[in-house]
């Protein structure tokens, strides 16, 4: 009785308070770290703007992508080839963002078509199949892209400063995070849930779900393939490995271990499996199991998937729910 | 006469293979009226809906909604001209709320379209519609219970709820009280009563237990074997032999043969 929180009940809540020290230590994390750190948060970053986009489709829609890498792979190599084939410069990186939107946008439409024509399945096993081609062009095309080996290439100032790239990485996540957060509250974002849920029922409520499915891929796609333009400014470097399954399958292990249909899942995802990646990285130092670490990943994926089916966000809510409960049984008791 | 006709099927007929599941079908269902379409199961009732609402494609025949031939709309366009209908296995959306069910229902009546860029909580008049259809459906309390924790009768409730969202000109109910409760049950009739005693909306109501609708309808259809039977005003046509052949003898006496 008569504590802070409960005088001021709109003024300090627990959740406003861990916004503001989530805030201040990405802000601080710059001065304060060695440049390994900065890079590898300036990475999660990145990560959780491509799970969020991969989230709208698999959480919110219900499509499953299994060529996802198309996107970020994309804009990846936009950059690159601009990068290392043409010139390095402000313009030129706008003209990369200028091509990886329009690519973006091809690609949506013609996987919304397929989508519109063929059921779930098949559009994830065709969408598998694009990325497969894409990447094995750029495997082929080895006088622009130096196949498997890759592309290195230098980025224009102020971007070659690695503070300047983690405070364009967390302005990019908060842009991005506010863009797709508007989306998903918006009447359409609505009729995504509405055609994941039961898509029969949305088409005789009068919606047209192609429709719908169009634009979420659209929205999706497009943010992904800019997060492949971060990607790339960030790495100065671009190999196929941007565009292959395991591309994909990081989207999906993000946004599922933090939790399917929730935006903000999706960005705790992203930190704690690539925080997790490194910790077991780390560890090869101190004993050489450590060598064979994707053993002990894998394992701690099929727990999660065990003991917290709806990822993080899901085991959140429900020791929440529980502690509501409780609270409201003491009152009772009272 | 004719213009007093909403909906009309010209010799509709769907083939699965070699099953004729609606064979043959003209009927005329007049302007505010009520009409029942009756049948055994497996008469081919939620077939004829499936084609009237455009979720299957006639094999052959036309159907005319309003004068205008429709057979080749989708079935969107023919919510968006003034169709709304139910189905006879609950059909909601399980994991929204309630709440969420109906607005989603409200917003599609409201045209708002694919808006991007607007919060779905800022439209006030969409808002307000849907409370009035939740409190209308007596689903106000349960307004933000997810749908699919909702029990089977309060769905139906909620199902109904998203139909007359859409204010169609015709409704099409598939078997509203299905799998309801003997309590429940009258909730839904004195709901159809309502409506009708309203006087601006044609029904057409898919039933196969007659008591149930004798005293709501005025004009009953039958249909038997994926065929039309008879047509009439329920007394003539529960005294019709044929009729009664069908729903007694059930398989024994085969009325089509």
């Amino acid at each position: 009785m008569g504590n802070i929180t409960s005088r001021f009940p709109n003024l300090i809540t627990i959740p406003k308070l861990l916004w503001l020290l989530a805030g201040i230590v990405i802000l601080i994390i710059p001065p304060i770290s060695t440049t390994a750190t900065i890079t590898m948060v300036s990475r999660i970053m990145i990560f959780a703007v491509y799970a969020m986009a991969y989230d709208i489709l698999r959480g919110y829609i219900g499509i499953i992508h299994l060529g996802f890498a198309l996107f970020i792979g994309g804009g990846t190599y936009f950059v690159a080839i601009l990068f290392a084939n043409v010139g390095i410069s402000i313009p030129i990186l706008l003209l990369a963002i200028v091509g990886t939107t329009i690519y973006s946008i091809i690609w949506a439409l013609i996987v919304g078509k397929i989508a519109a024509k063929s059921g779930l399945l098949a559009t994830a096993m065709i969408t598998m199949a694009f990325a497969e081609i894409m990447r094995n062009m750029m495997e082929r095309w080895r006088t622009v892209t130096n196949g498997l080996d890759g592309l290195t290439f230098r980025v224009p100032a102020p971007f070659d400063n690695r503070t300047f790239m983690y405070y364009a990485c967390f302005v990019f996540l908060l842009l991005m995070a506010f863009a797709l957060y508007k989306f998903t509250t918006s009447p359409t974002g609505r009729v995504w849930q509405a055609v994941r849920e039961n898509e029969q029922r949305a088409v005789f409520l009068g919606y047209d779900t192609n429709r719908a499915r169009t634009i979420a891929l659209l929205v999706s796609g497009v943010v992904a393939g800019l997060a492949g333009v971060m990607f790339a400014l960030l790495n100065r470097f671009a190999n196929t490995d941007v565009l292959a399954m395991q591309m994909t399958y990081n989207a999906m292990l993000y946004s599922l271990v933090g939790g399917s249909g929730s935006l903000f899942g999706s960005i705790i995802g992203s930190a704690v499996v690539v925080l997790f990646q490194n910790f077991l990285l780390d560890l090869r130092g101190v004993h050489f199991i450590f060598e064979r670490w994707l053993i002990f990943f894998g394992s701690l994926y099929i727990l999660v998937v065990i003991f917290m089916p709806k990822g993080i966000m899901g085991f959140v809510e429900t020791i929440r729910e529980r502690w509501k409960h409780k609270k409201g049984g003491k009152i009772y008791e009272s | 006469m004719l213009g007093d006709v909403i909906l009309r099927t010209e010799n509709l007929s769907i083939q699965f293979g070699a099953l004729k599941a609606v064979n043959d079908i003209s009927i005329s269902i007049e302007k505010k009226k009520f009409t029942t379409v009756l049948g055994p199961n497996g008469a081919g009732k939620t077939t004829f809906f499936n084609l009237i609402s455009g979720l299957y494609k006639p094999t052959s025949g036309k159907v005319y909604f309003k004068d205008q031939d429709i057979t080749a709309y989708s079935p969107q366009k023919r919510i968006h001209a003034g169709m709304g209908r139910s189905f006879q296995l609950t059909n909601v959306f399980p994991d929204l709320l309630a709440r969420e069910n109906v607005r989603l229902a409200v917003q599609s009546a409201a045209r708002i379209g694919f808006k991007l860029f607007k919060s779905y909580k800022g439209y006030n008049r969409i808002n307000e519609e849907t409370d009035r259809l939740l409190k209308d459906m007596l689903l106000e309390d349960k307004a933000d219970v997810k749908a699919g924790d909702l029990t089977h009768g309060e769905q139906r409730k909620l199902e109904m709820a998203m139909v007359l969202a859409q204010n169609p000109e015709i409704l099409l109910l598939d078997e509203p009280t299905a799998g309801m409760s003997v309590e429940e049950v009258p909730v839904m009739i004195e709901l159809l009563q309502r409506i009708k005693d309203k006087g601006d909306t044609t029904i057409v109501l898919i039933e196969h237990k007659m008591n149930m609708v004798k005293a709501l309808s005025d004009t009953l259809i039958i249909m038997v074997h994926g065929e039309f039977l008879c047509e009439g005003d329920p007394e003539s046509v529960s005294q019709n032999p044929e009729v009664m052949a069908a729903y007694l003898g059930g398989g024994a006496i085969n009325v089509s043969a």
